[in-house]
């Protein structure tokens, strides 16, 4: 089996507050300039990487926003963030744990810190994908899933090097919980220092690696500091991970949707008239009403 | 930006992209962050903008030190003071960009030499006189006669992105309704609209 190979090493790009709540780095579309299809089905990544947040009495976050035609996952590595939506539905999601957003045909929501994280303050880190739908899913109705350490597939690995946390798709016959409307694999990497893995995903997959903690090897030859992504040619099947220190590393990998993207704000559509619409709806309260 | 200013221009008109080289050599191409001030209240000031890309507003602040937002300005759009701009009078309003923004600055030459090189963008400017009158009239009959829901439905349909880009506060200066009222006119469409 030959290995994947790497395209480049990316560092984070200069980061950029959503709300007040979040600082984010954004490594796709914008950043590197990847454009919206070059790690399809994933449409956007952007990182909070680990930062400091003192304590406060109102909670920071981003405040009411529409959402139409994809999907938002928030996982979270530190810290807690809570959100609401139009429909009715709240949650929080701490240390470990996924929101898996289907915004599809429509939701305002949300997000922020919990209010005992904004308490206290402390530790924050977390990851937000867009995860673009296929057209005839684009307008099915908005659902959730909150993956938790009990339903997130679990695989312990050999000689202890680690485990791995299982959020979509199958590693090593676990499968994770998330329901996804193209094929996708998501998993965290948890290695002890100087443990490896090796895994396989397609060759058409596109994939990619965020180093959350830590610093790795990738296939023995291509070193990625904390906080970088590597981006991997659609060459190859395996990977090989080896942790130079301990190490978290989120894997991103996902057949490409072959389909035409028309994308404004928050909204991701085929077709520019259904950007018009969507704006139509939002305008005259099609995605519901919810207060700041 | 520029190319964004030519592209408007030239849909707009029928200058020719030498015609459009020769207007255009007297403009100035700005990027202005967030929160630029451009023009401040009681300046005298001789230029006008034109947006390529981002957003200004105008807005003038009363003696209370409340904000009354006049005008948006977001793509392709133009903003200025006209008082201040050709009778070279006090601005009556502040303008400044919401958005890191592009934009084009044009000064009184401007239209001059428009004027000689291309006959016919006279005629563009006039009907663009008479756009912003219809426009100036139509607003007075919302602040004047129109419901607060009157209101908001007339400025989404103008502007259908600015609910997105805009603070609700701020789209309620200028739709002349507390935020409150906006946010129960808001509140009562997504009673009639929105199904579950």
């Amino acid at each position: 089996m030959k290995n994947k190979a790497v395209q480049q090493v990316l560092a984070p790009p200069a980061p950029h507050m959503v709300g007040d709540g979040f600082r984010v780095h954004n490594f796709f579309p914008s950043g590197y300039n990847m454009g919206n299809k070059r790690m399809s089905p994933f449409f956007l990544l952007d990182y909070n990487a680990k930062i400091e947040f003192g304590p406060t009495d109102t909670p920071r976050g981003v405040g009411v926003h529409p959402h139409r035609g994809f999907e938002t996952v928030t996982i979270a590595y530190h810290g807690e963030v809570a959100h609401h939506d139009s429909a009715g539905n709240s949650g929080v999601i701490g240390q470990g744990e996924v929101q898996w957003m289907t915004a599809a045909s429509g939701v305002l929501h949300k997000e922020y810190h919990s209010e005992a994280f904004s308490k206290n303050g402390g530790t924050f880190q977390m990851v937000q994908l867009w995860v673009n739908l296929p057209a005839k899913d684009k307008m099915s109705p908005p659902q959730y899933q909150t993956l938790t350490k009990e339903n997130i597939g679990q695989v312990n690995l050999p000689d202890n090097a680690g485990r791995v946390e299982v959020l979509a798709g199958e590693f090593a016959g676990t499968k994770g919980p998330a329901r996804t409307f193209t094929p996708i694999e998501m998993y965290n990497l948890h290695l002890n220092a100087g443990k490896s893995v090796e895994f396989s995903l397609p060759e058409n997959f596109n994939t990619g690696l965020l180093v959350i903690e830590g610093n790795i090897t990738v296939n023995d030859t291509q070193e990625a500091p904390t906080d970088h992504f590597v981006l991997f040619q659609n060459d190859g099947e395996r990977i090989k991970v080896t942790a130079n220190e301990n190490a978290v590393v989120l894997v991103l990998s996902g057949e490409p949707i072959n389909e035409p993207i028309a994308a404004y704000g928050p909204f991701l559509m085929n077709r520019h008239e259904e950007l018009e619409q969507a704006l139509r709806d939002y305008n005259q309260g099609k995605f519901g009403y919810l207060e700041e | 930006m520029l190319a964004r200013f030519k592209e408007y221009i030239q849909k707009n008109t029928t200058l020719s992209d030498e015609e459009f080289g020769h207007i255009a050599s007297g403009v100035q191409q700005k990027s202005v962050k967030k929160g630029t001030v451009l023009l401040k209240q009681e300046e005298q000031h001789s230029k006008t903008f034109f947006v390529a890309k981002g957003l200004l507003r105008a807005y003038t602040i009363d003696g209370n030190g409340k904000e009354h937002v006049v005008h948006f300005a977001p793509e392709n759009y133009w903003i200025g003071d006209r008082s201040s701009f050709y009778h070279h009078e006090p601005s009556l309003f502040f303008i400044d960009a919401i958005e890191d923004s592009e934009i084009i600055s044009i000064g009184l030459d401007f239209y001059e030499r428009s004027e000689s090189v291309a006959p016919s963008f006279n005629s563009y400017l006039i009907r663009l006189l008479h756009t912003n009158s219809i426009l100036m009239q139509k607003r007075i009959i919302m602040l004047l006669a129109a419901t607060a829901e009157e209101r908001y439905l007339d400025f989404v349909a103008r502007y259908p992105d600015l609910l997105l880009r805009v603070p609700q506060w701020m789209i309620a200066t200028y739709l002349g309704i507390t935020p409150e009222s906006l946010s129960r006119v808001r509140k009562e469409l997504a009673r009639r609209n929105f199904k579950r």
